[in-house]
């Protein structure tokens, strides 16, 4: 059962059609450009790169940006059309009751687990009064968080609410919380690194691309910013598979991480082991 | 002279594939009741193709084998950086010049209603970065 633990259905046709705010959300908030493309293309795109099935993100945004990246219910709807989406939810960290959203997400909706991106969300994620309730709400529903870190294409997102270390307070202080640091905390891969050979609780996903063709830059990321050893050895049941799609097809990052040299062993722990440990499917 | 243009979808299927659409551009020649003039078939893509070859699977493979040695995907391409136009990296410079290396388009003529083709010749829709929905344009000029 193989993952892609990162992906944002925001170019999906369909439902551009049947909410046609999706199109500036998409082009003028989430920042991609390119033409929607029916749902199948996104099915296609999982099923030619040996996938099974895709966590599909939305971002909460109402406060900052006066919107959300995908409801929490457009993302049950989706999951509704096909059984190999495995949906999040997000909820906006400025609302007082977000914990109940947070709660109803993902006892009604049936989502699996929370996203939220401080850059866009704009909040410091060990910000205690503010975040702290909705995760202790997380850790009792028992679901995983991922966190956007690092780098943003986004153009209003500031980087200083997406350093990786600001994680390390919430990884401490909620240790039985998953928490999965997206994009390797690009470019603070080391710190990201650190925190995730630290605390048994802090996974990464590989959705990262900044610069170069996918195969190139995770090449620099997992063979020259770090020894593939350290992922080899100490982080191997730390990573999730990750694409980013559509920023980046799923092909090419499946491709980029089959071609780094790690054996399969620890492929199949990237692809398929790992990302169901954070699910609690296994 | 007359004019009929119609636009058409296509859904791939695989990363590099070699669709034959003779059929589909025939359909349009025949709705468009022109009878002697000339077809244009032209993709609306620029990582997509237009192109002409024998309707068998191996020179299928063959042609998309040749254009991926030509353009590798794995190149040290100019195109290897983030675009705004699209809000994300375009590192797809082997779809683009494999595009350019098997044409956008063909043109055959038409007489009493039909395609005027060699017996072998099959018209394709060349998909360089799919899987995606592609466009393709037929347009029949004549009388």
């Amino acid at each position: 059962m193989k993952i892609d633990f990162h992906t944002h259905p925001v170019l999906v046709r369909e439902m551009w059609e049947k909410y046609p705010e999706l199109e500036h959300v998409a082009r003028d908030i989430f920042f991609i450009r390119n033409r929607p493309q029916p749902l199948e293309t996104f099915i296609l795109e999982l099923t030619i790169s040996g996938l099974d099935r895709a966590v599909l993100l939305p971002i909460d945004a109402t406060t900052t940006r006066g919107c959300t990246i995908y409801s929490n219910q457009q993302i049950a709807e989706l999951c509704q059309k096909d059984p190999r989406f495995i949906g999040f939810c997000s909820v906006d960290p400025h609302n007082p009751d977000a914990p109940v959203v947070l709660e109803q997400a993902v006892k009604e909706l049936k989502l699996r687990g929370l996203k939220l991106s401080p850059p866009t969300q704009e909040f410091f994620p060990n910000d205690r009064r503010l975040v702290y309730p909705l995760y202790e709400k997380a850790e009792k529903l028992g679901i995983p968080v991922i966190f956007h870190a690092g780098m943003s294409w986004e153009p209003r997102a500031r980087l200083k609410y997406a350093h990786p270390l600001l994680l390390e307070d919430v990884a401490a202080d909620f240790p039985d919380l998953r928490i999965v640091i997206a994009h390797f905390g690009w470019p603070w891969v080391l710190d990201t690194i650190a925190l995730a050979l630290k605390y048994h609780n802090i996974y990464i996903d590989t959705a990262c691309l900044y610069f170069g063709n996918p195969k190139h830059f995770l090449s620099f990321v997992m063979k020259e910013q770090i020894p593939l050893s350290v992922i080899e050895k100490s982080l191997r049941e730390k990573i999730v598979f990750g694409s980013n799609y559509p920023r980046v097809e799923i092909k090419n990052m499946v491709y980029a991480i089959s071609q780094l040299g790690l054996s399969s062993e620890c492929l199949e722990l990237i692809f398929s082991y790992n990302p169901q440990k954070v699910l609690g499917e296994v | 002279m007359e004019i009929f243009l119609k636009r058409l979808a296509v859904q791939t299927h695989r990363d590099k594939e070699l669709l034959d659409i003779t059929d589909q551009v025939e359909q349009v020649i025949k709705e468009s009741r022109i009878k002697r003039g000339l077809v244009l078939v032209l993709t609306m893509h620029t990582s997509s193709g237009i192109i002409v070859t024998e309707g068998l699977p191996c020179i299928e493979k063959d042609i998309l084998n040749h254009f991926t040695k030509l353009a590798p995907k794995d190149g040290d391409y100019y195109h290897n950086r983030f675009l705004d136009i699209d809000g994300r990296l375009g590192f797809n410079a082997d779809a683009h010049l494999q595009s350019v290396l098997g044409g956008i388009f063909v043109i055959f003529p038409i007489l009493n209603g039909q395609l005027v083709k060699g017996s072998r010749q099959r018209i394709y829709f060349a998909e360089y970065d799919g899987p995606l929905e592609r466009e393709y344009c037929v347009q029949v000029i004549g009388e």
